[in-house]
């Protein structure tokens, strides 16, 4: 790769003059405090003092902060199942603001209802109670998205896109029940 | 054996690699901040510019260094990640002046991939969290609560894996990241993230950028109103936000670092590789912004680090050159410069490669460094001691003391010099052509000896002989008035100030005088118990002229006293022990603490803390300056005084930060010194050696000496040859022509005295020197500079071709006599029983020095050893070859002189990838490696099978934290034979930050009585930040971690002297061996370096 050479200190001249004016109006106003005012600038003849601390120096107990050694796909999950214990209005108020922002936003956050699913899939043998609440929720949430929306998570489940917005809906919802979602979002932490 | 060793700095590192500003000591101080690898210094910003506050040692390497403020706090706090994964916040208590941990913690991850691009740690503006790029594909949490405490950190899995930077950006609701990043196609985006703090995740960002400058690497936020961020690249500068998108191309450069200039991120400055410095300008109206500009300011040492000081002044830090203080100039000078350098900070890093010479053959170790990169590259001088700048000298044989004298009482200059023989009296004077000349003092008795002589008020002077004191007019120099000594005594001793003057007389008898006008009043007379060896009465209180106690030494009891003035009657009695007798006292005051320092026949001294008051003595310490007797005297430089010693080992006493500081000077041996302090000659001494009268300047009080000599190009090996006083060094120039830039390669040969270059020998193109050796071979007398080369070729994963040169010096030209082509880099050379010993590639290879027919000669290869990944590093002794290996760590060889041949004895197991080794002793190697540990290895010649010979022991292990890149025998400072330090062998160290540091191979029961006194420090002296010395001198690299063993933490021993009294009492209570004691041994240890 030719690479042309940065300007050699005796080009500054020439450099500036074809510049004309050069930094000089940049470099008005330059912030000051009061600081440096003096032209004595003053070195250190004696050094600098070398600091001994003699002190305790441990932080107070709770700022001894350490790392949440949880593994981050089981820490997302619990998370996930939090919030989806919470109610449900809040999922859906989430979605509707998230779907303002653009395709990825909606991708994640899709990404993540389908990690809920995935916890839910997981913890449903322990709780067929929460079944119920879960698909609840998820219904409602289908119903928050747009048809463009629905379309494009039919199509990347490889369903068909026609039909709709019912249609649509129980169609993904059906996708779910299939068991084929939760495969593929361990896949993508796989990946990841 | 060398098992046992001490590892000290001599020369902190110097090397900057982060600043910033803010107000950390307190809320109205600003501070500079400033980042030099283990160590921290703060400076306060001041009206009169930068002043130095504090130098903090660290336990780990600084990798992140960022002020911040906390909600509710008004002062910021800093916060350091080390290397070694921990991080700790720092507060300044302004009551006690103290560093005050606020958190701390350990923020390593089990698994996980180091970056490669270095350790990110970032805070937010708004304070919500901290953040930390440790590892590839994890991005560390550690957020703040709204009380400003931090919380338990997390990790969020970050898909990009190759980042370049990550930012905080400014103005956002939700903290948000900007991430550089480089694909799998090397193409280089930027992107943001939300940090989710509930979710513990990240959130797709407001907006990204794809495909930007291949060469994009650094990232600056740009604070509100503006918002957004700059990605520098090498070709092009980009504003990005959510909303506006603005680039601008720049001529090709890499931008190192940056420093923004307002508050409000309009304005940056920029450095490149080259260290050119640009501003930057963001052009806006009102919050919109409309525009960039690049303009070209001027050069400065290529810097790492740049900081906004205030009023035009920048603070550039620097890893390749010096650091410096620049001023922004709003008009161009000559040059069309805006940048006007007020300061220069010295910086010995990197060195690359150094030699340890005695160019003024006084038997004191210099150290020629090659220092700095590119165009800062440079030679270093580091000489440990005081240089005297000689001025003026002349042969004068048998001095007996000498004094300066000024010819009225108001005159600032000394006129006079009075220099005393045995048996007669000397004056010497300037004269109008500023020369000294004899001249006489009518009044004055120039027939016997003077004991004294003195300036006395009421424009007086006083001499004193054995049989009288003298009062005579310094202006008609007639005789005023005299004192005689009775018949049958004579004055042994005698000292005097502007209006008192104390003798002794034989048989204890003192006397004590009083000048008034014109006159000598006897006032005190008194019989002590025994001979009186020496006096002192240098008044130290608030009058300058008079004096309220006389120090007296005593000669039979070995003490030395305390009497009051006029009434001479005994304040203090000091036994001082043992048998020698004190020589020369002093009552002098450093830094507004009086001393009264006590010098005995045997180049010991005594010094003790003087209560003005009460005229009581403490804190008693014995330190051990020379062999010969010491004769003490006060002298001036800079407005500050100081003490010189006068011995076989000249040395300068002064005071740093309330301590006794002792320097040596590089002078043979002085009789005696006196300041004299002429019109002609401002602030010089006059000083007595060896049969010569020298007046001459001191060089700045302090321990080591810097001389730098500027090469414009990067020196990368140095050596020396004593026989034509030259040294040869390989080179790199960096010549940066209008299309194309290229690297230029030199072996070069330099005057040792002038150190201009006097003859050069340029290399093949894409030839670089990797080694040069100053050697002789058997069968011929000549010495030659034999240089190693290799052929970089671009395409070439390992040079396949090099050469061994090999040059006379003839007529200060370098002189290439024989030449040989080797199948590789020569990345080592040594002189090996009258042959060469050469380092190729993988093979050990020995050359022989043959003579050819017609007259001429040859290296012809004898025979060779192969078996290395590289042998990078080789030493030998005797018929032992010791390599290092690329990453086989430390082997041993032999070569069998009945076979020809070289084998291999034994090897150490470990994968240390090598920086460098070196031989202690037949037995014990020390080696130095990448992650910067230090370990020595031990042969096993005593081992019952052949398994266990083969096996190169470890037996020391210690991080030193420092990279170093060659090892040395020799030793900074002057070595006595007879004392205690003389005999102990070291090994000088030089490292990437420029540090100079010794090793000290230690007799086993010094270092047994040294790691207990560490291992009392420890609990004394604690970490800053709560960062722990154990885990920090613990060897550490990626597979182990493992306990320092027969190394000590020479730094940490010395800060022993800097401890409270009560600490040391502390320690000296667990150790069970006295504080002065203590002293004393750790003083000795200072003085290996």
């Amino acid at each position: 790769m030719e690479r042309a050479s940065a300007p050699q200190p005796s080009d500054l001249s020439s450099m500036t003059g074809s510049g004309g004016g050069g930094a000089s109006k940049y470099l008005a106003n330059l912030p000051s405090r009061g600081l440096f005012s003096s032209t004595v600038i003053s070195s250190n003849p004696g050094g600098i003092r070398v600091y001994i601390c003699e002190h305790e120096t441990s932080p107070p107990e709770e700022q001894l902060i350490e790392t949440n050694q949880t593994n981050i796909l089981i820490r997302s999950l619990t998370l996930k199942k939090q919030k989806s214990d919470s109610s449900s209005k809040d999922v859906k108020g989430k979605a509707t603001t998230e779907s303002t922002k653009g395709k990825r936003a909606a991708e994640r956050a899709i990404d993540g209802r389908t990690s809920a699913k995935r916890m839910h899939v997981t913890s449903s043998s322990g709780n067929p109670q929460q079944e119920g609440t879960s698909t609840r929720t998820i219904g409602k949430d289908f119903q928050g998205l747009t048809v463009e929306r629905l379309r494009a998570l039919l199509k990347e489940r490889g369903l068909s896109v026609k039909g709709k917005k019912d249609e649509l809906i129980a169609r993904l919802k059906s996708s779910r029940v299939d068991g084929e979602l939760p495969v593929r979002v361990t896949e993508e932490f796989l990946d990841a | 054996m060398s098992i046992w060793n001490y590892v000290v700095t001599a020369h902190k590192p110097t090397n900057v690699t982060h600043s910033c500003v803010g107000n950390f000591t307190s809320p109205q101080e600003l501070n500079l901040i400033i980042a030099k690898c283990t160590r921290i210094e703060i400076h306060l910003l001041t009206p009169l510019g930068l002043q130095p506050m504090l130098d903090v040692p660290i336990y780990g390497r600084i990798a992140t260094l960022e002020l911040f403020r906390p909600h509710g706090e008004v002062q910021d706090f800093l916060f350091i990640a080390t290397e070694r994964y921990k991080f700790c916040v720092l507060q300044w208590d302004t009551e006690s002046s103290e560093l005050i941990t606020r958190a701390m913690g350990d923020v390593s991850d089990r698994i996980g991939r180091p970056t490669d691009n270095g350790q990110i740690g970032i805070i937010d503006p708004d304070c919500r969290l901290i953040g930390l790029h440790l590892y590839d594909g994890l991005f560390k949490v550690i957020p703040f609560d709204n009380k400003g405490q931090l919380k338990e950190a997390f990790n969020i899995r970050l898909e990009e894996l190759q980042v370049l930077d990550i930012k905080f950006l400014y103005g956002c609701s939700k903290p948000t990241i900007v991430v550089l990043y480089q694909d799998n196609k090397d193409a280089r985006h930027v992107k943001t993230y939300e940090v989710a703090l509930k979710d513990k995740d990240f959130v797709e960002g407001p907006w990204s950028q794809n495909n930007l400058d291949n060469g994009a690497g650094l990232l600056i936020p740009v604070p509100m109103p503006l918002g957004g961020v700059i990605i520098i690249g090498e070709e092009t500068i980009v504003y990005c936000s959510a909303s506006v998108f603005k680039a601008i191309p720049t001529k090709p450069s890499i931008t190192r670092a940056y420093g923004r200039v307002d508050a409000d991120g309009s304005r940056y400055l920029l450095s490149d590789h080259a260290g050119l410095l640009h501003l930057l300008v963001i052009t806006h109206e009102r919050e919109r912004v409309t525009g960039l500009k690049i303009e070209l300011l001027g050069e400065t040492s290529i810097a790492s680090t740049i900081s906004y000081l205030d009023n035009a002044f920048v603070y550039v830090g620097s890893s390749y050159g010096d650091s410096q203080l620049i001023k922004l100039n709003l008009q161009p000078d000559a040059k069309g410069s805006y940048v006007e350098v007020l300061e220069r900070y010295v910086n010995l890093g990197p060195i690359v490669d150094f030699c340890v010479v005695d160019l003024e053959r006084q038997g004191q170790g210099q150290v020629v460094t090659c220092s700095g990169a590119y165009k800062d590259g440079s030679l270093r001088i580091v000489r440990n001691g005081i240089g005297i700048n000689e001025q003026a000298s002349v042969e004068l044989q048998g001095i007996k003391g000498m004094w300066s004298l000024r010819s009225s009482t108001d005159d600032p200059y000394d006129t006079f010099l009075v220099v005393s023989f045995i048996s007669e009296t000397r004056i010497l004077a300037m004269n109008t052509d500023d020369e000294l000349e004899e001249t006489e003092i009518e009044g004055f008795y120039s027939q016997a000896q003077t004991l004294f002589c003195h300036d006395a008020v009421h424009n007086q002077l006083v001499q004193i002989t054995a049989n009288s004191v003298r009062l005579v007019s310094s202006t008609s120099r007639e005789l005023l008035h005299e004192w005689t000594a009775p018949s049958g005594f004579s004055v042994n001793v005698a000292t005097a100030n502007a209006t008192q003057v104390l003798l002794a007389t034989g048989g204890g008898h003192l006397v004590y005088l009083e000048i008034g006008d014109g006159t000598l009043t006897q006032v005190k007379y008194t019989q002590l118990e025994y001979e009186i060896s020496c006096l002192d009465i240098n008044p130290i209180g608030e009058n300058p002229n008079h004096s309220q106690l006389a120090a007296v030494g005593m000669w039979t009891d070995i003490s030395v006293r305390i009497y009051s003035l006029p009434g001479l009657d005994l304040v203090t009695k000091e036994h001082l022990g043992g048998e020698i007798i004190p020589r020369s006292v002093l009552l002098c005051a450093f830094e507004g603490v009086s001393y009264l320092l006590c010098a005995l026949g045997d180049g010991h001294l005594f010094n003790f803390l003087l209560n003005l008051n009460t005229g009581e003595l403490t804190d008693r310490k014995k330190v051990s300056l020379g062999t010969q007797p010491i004769t003490l005297r006060t002298f001036s430089s800079k407005s500050t005084t100081h003490v010189f010693a006068a011995s076989d080992r000249p040395t300068v006493i002064y005071s740093s930060n309330k301590k006794l500081l002792y320097s040596n000077v590089n002078l043979k041996e002085v009789s005696h010194m006196c300041p004299f302090n002429s019109a002609a000659f401002p602030d010089s001494l006059a000083i007595a050696k060896e049969g010569e009268l020298t007046i001459g300047t001191i060089d700045d009080i302090q321990k080591l000496h810097i001389r730098s000599i500027p090469l414009g190009e990067h020196a990368r090996r140095i050596c020396h040859q004593e026989q034509t006083r030259t040294f040869g060094i390989c080179s790199m120039k960096y010549s940066q022509s209008s299309s194309e830039e290229s690297e230029m390669h030199f072996v070069r040969l330099l005057d040792d005295q002038t150190f201009e270059f006097i003859s050069m020998y340029p290399l093949d193109t894409y030839e670089c020197g990797c080694s040069i050796l100053s050697c002789s071979f058997a069968d011929d007398s000549n010495v030659y500079y034999c240089v190693g080369t290799a052929y970089v070729i671009p395409d070439e994963n390992e040079p396949s071709k090099g050469r061994i040169l090999v040059f006379i010096v003839e007529d200060g030209k370098l002189q290439l006599i024989a030449e040989k082509e080797t199948k590789g880099a020569v990345y080592s050379l040594n002189s090996f029983n009258g042959k060469l010993l050469a380092a190729i590639n993988q093979k050990i290879q020995l050359y022989k020095w043959m003579l050819r027919d017609d007259g001429s000669r040859e290296l012809q290869s004898e025979c060779g050893h192969h078996g290395h990944i590289l042998a990078l590093f080789v030493q030998s002794r005797g018929d032992f070859i010791v390599v290092g290996d690329l990453m086989k760590s430390i082997s041993l060889l032999i070569y069998k002189h009945e076979e020809g041949a070289i084998e291999e004895r034994a090897r150490d197991y470990n994968a240390n990838w090598m920086s460098t080794v070196e031989i202690l002793d037949d037995d014990i190697y020390l080696g130095a490696e990448n992650n910067f540990n230090l370990f020595t290895v031990r042969k096993n010649s005593e081992g019952t099978t052949d398994e266990e010979r083969g096996r190169l022991e470890v037996v020391g292990e210690f991080h030193l934290g420092e990279f170093i890149n060659r090892f040395r025998h020799g030793s900074l400072v002057m070595r006595l034979p007879d004392s205690d330090v003389g005999q102990i062998p070291t090994v000088i160290f030089g490292t990437v930050n420029g540090v100079i540091g010794v090793i000290a191979s230690l007799p086993h029961e010094q270092y047994v009585f040294l790691e207990k006194l560490q291992s009392n420090l420890v609990k004394v002296i604690k970490g800053v930040g709560g960062l722990s010395h154990e885990q920090w001198r613990s060897f550490y690299n990626e597979k182990r971690t493992a306990d320092a063993k027969n190394f000590l933490d020479g730094d940490l021993i010395e800060s022993f002297l800097d401890l409270t009294r009560g600490r040391m009492d502390e320690i000296s209570k667990s150790m069970g061996v006295s504080v002065e004691e203590l002293c004393k041994r750790v003083e000795e240890l200072t003085r290996l370096h």
